[in-house]
């Protein structure tokens, strides 16, 4: 006989509970996942365009523009950044990556602001410009612009590993529950079968008759078989007395 | 891929005596040259290799230099930064060349050059690039190349000059978007500053770019910025496409171009499947590093067109893998003998036995050097670039000559 509802309640309990588990973990994890990937990116960005900087003002003084278009020509080979420019102090654009033409949109800001921006280029996509000044911004200044739609797809598969990872443990955790509920059930379904099988025996042939298949739950020695004892001790002595050997005194009292 | 030249075997070259230096053995002279022979820029490196060749297999045919041939070592490099590292590490350290010869292009020698420091305890330099960038003409790696062509700066300053002294003032400029097309925009932008003026307008295109590919987003920004002329810095698939859309669409301006841009092949792609091309070459202006070849006056022309007509050099078959026709004659060509010329002379001053660290004593001695053009080569610990002077040239007659009078053909 199986104990249905206790199985029920059961397993609800532990769906929920792992559901509830899941469900948080995933939310801090999209969270955790999109904040550190994206400030990771930001902070990558920035680092770029500090060493172009950088290198931009021995190049700047000592050298010429095609070194310098050489440089960039080099950063912007790493997966992300879409454009880097230079600017001089007075605004003008001294190397950068655009094909055909620097954007409207770029041509219209202030290139002495370093500080971070979204961008929306039309017919680029959108990006998060960073930028650096060389020379503490007397020398002009270096903005890298990094794909937010690679940053996101980045993000999405980092958050969608971690999220196929908990629902596989979600999974394994659910069958395992059933699995352990099942074997902490069945004692309890025995006791409950034998004192059924009994009770329809009652003032008949005695408990004797009762099929020994369920009669083997009087020969455990775990609270099933206690429990099983106990009840046998009341039926023959017609309700509850001295606790016969074996049996929890708890259970007796 | 490698190929070699007159029988280059690398046995041969490995077997040198421990005498002499790398590179250079009691028979030959082994150089290593990387230039683009595959991709659209392709015309280039092989127009220089069989101006070079040209003059090398006439010095071979003739005992060679002081008994020693002179061996070419080519690959390919498609015209892309990356490959020419990768060749020029190889020849370096695998072939252990004796000196790099003829590398095609700014993007491509801009790399190269911080191996030529790196390695500069093997004292290896690099001669007469075909690129008139600044990188290879001053610190920190000036010393570690000998250019003869004139730089960009002197070609652009050269065009501005003379767009601004017919009253064109407005000029735009049209540039591959890498390290060569910023070296001209560079220069003009330096050449119109000192005449008060900035840049009307600029636009960009992508090093690689086909003549099939439209150009019309250049062509309608440049377009906007209503230029009296445009300067392109770039290679000839490209302002061929840039040239054509710019007529098409109705940018009707003289539309110059420098020197590495390789005169006839540009001229080729314009004219080609037209009737009447003029339409597309009447208002090109091309500045040259080398006098026109069709001006047989010029003694170092005559022998160039005797060598090519003679040799033909073929383009170096394992690494020519696409259809290329060659022209009988080319500015490229003209000046990959002209640097042959020039270096084998250099070789020629090495003293016995020949190193790597006798090579810049020999360069230094140059002085007043009759190369056969009129203009005299010189070189010294200050002067690492043989030659100064700009040509300017026009399409007449469906070819490329000398242009005469500025005032008249492009005055507004």
């Amino acid at each position: 006989m199986k104990v249905k509802k206790l199985f029920q309640k059961t397993l609800f309990g532990v769906f929920s509970l792992f559901g509830f588990i899941g469900l948080s973990t995933s939310i801090l994890c999209v969270y955790t996942v999109d904040t550190h990937l994206s400030e990771e990116y930001v902070s990558n960005s920035q680092d770029i365009a500090k060493t172009i900087a950088d290198a931009s003002v021995d190049i700047l003084l000592n050298r010429d523009l095609s070194t310098l278009q050489s440089l960039i020509d080099q950063f912007v080979e790493i997966q992300g950044i879409r454009y880097i420019y230079v600017t001089n102090e007075a605004g003008e654009y001294l190397a950068h990556t655009f094909v055909p033409g620097i954007p409207e949109e770029i041509l219209a800001g202030d290139p002495s602001n370093t500080e971070t921006v979204d961008r929306n280029l039309p017919g680029m996509g959108d990006f998060v410009e960073v930028g650096s000044p060389i020379l503490a911004g007397v020398a002009g200044a270096v903005h890298v612009g990094m794909d937010t739609d690679l940053i996101a797809l980045k993000i999405q598969r980092a958050i969608g590993q971690q999220v196929y990872l908990i629902s596989i443990v979600f999974v394994v955790g659910v069958f395992a529950a059933i699995w352990l509920v099942n074997l902490a059930a069945r004692p309890v379904g025995d006791v409950l079968a034998y004192a059924v099988a009994v009770a329809r025996d009652a003032g008949g042939e005695g408990e004797e008759a009762v099929d020994p298949r369920h009669r083997r739950v009087l020969e455990r020695d775990d609270e099933a078989g206690q429990l099983a004892r106990l009840f046998l001790h009341c039926l023959r002595n017609g309700g509850p007395g001295e606790a016969p050997s074996g049996a929890p005194s708890g259970a007796a009292s | 891929m490698a190929t070699g030249l007159a029988g280059l075997a690398a046995g041969r070259v490995l077997g040198a005596s421990a005498a002499r230096g790398a590179g250079v053995t009691d028979t030959e002279f082994v150089l290593g040259m990387s230039a683009a022979f595959s991709g659209p820029s392709r015309g280039l490196g092989i127009e220089l290799y069989r101006g070079a060749s040209a003059f090398f297999e006439h010095v071979n045919g003739r005992d060679g230099v002081g008994g020693r041939r002179v061996a070419l070592k080519t690959y390919d490099d498609g015209y892309q930064p990356d490959p020419s590292v990768k060749n020029t590490m190889t020849l370096m350290l695998e072939d252990e060349v004796f000196l790099l010869f003829g590398y095609v292009g700014t993007p491509t020698v801009t790399r190269v050059l911080p191996m030529l420091k790196k390695f500069q305890d093997r004292g290896m330099y690099l001669f007469f690039p075909f690129t008139g960038a600044q990188p290879q003409r001053q610190p920190p790696y000036g010393d570690f190349a000998f250019n003869l062509r004139a730089s960009y700066a002197q070609e652009t300053a050269g065009l501005v000059d003379n767009f601004v002294r017919v009253g064109r003032r407005r000029i735009a400029v049209f540039y591959q978007a890498d390290a060569y097309g910023r070296s001209g925009w560079a220069g003009v932008r330096a050449a119109l500053g000192r005449h008060g003026e900035r840049i009307a307008g600029e636009a960009s295109y992508r090093r690689g770019t086909q003549f099939t590919a439209s150009m019309r987003p250049q062509v309608e920004i440049l377009k906007a910025a209503e230029p009296d002329a445009v300067v392109c810095i770039g290679a000839y698939a490209a302002c061929a496409g840039f040239a054509r859309d710019a007529v098409d669409l109705g940018l009707r301006v003289p539309i110059a171009n420098l020197s590495f841009v390789g005169s006839e092949n540009l001229l080729k792609l314009l004219a080609e499947g037209r009737d009447d091309p003029r339409e597309y070459t009447d208002l090109l202006v091309n500045s040259q590093v080398v006098p026109s070849y069709e001006d047989v006056s010029i003694p170092a022309v005559r022998e160039y067109r005797d060598l090519m007509e003679r040799y033909d050099p073929e383009p170096p078959g394992e690494l020519v893998q696409e259809a290329y026709t060659p022209f009988p004659q080319s500015f490229v060509s003209l000046e990959g003998f002209l640097n042959a010329k020039l270096l084998v002379e250099v070789l020629s001053r090495l003293e016995e036995p020949p190193t790597r660290r006798g090579l810049e004593q020999a360069v230094f001695s140059v002085k007043d050097f009759d190369l056969g053009i009129g203009e005299r080569v010189s070189f010294g610990p200050e002067r690492r670039q043989g030659l100064q002077q700009v040509y300017y040239t026009v399409v007449d007659e469906g070819r490329f000559v000398t242009l005469d009078d500025w005032q008249k053909r492009f005055a507004i």
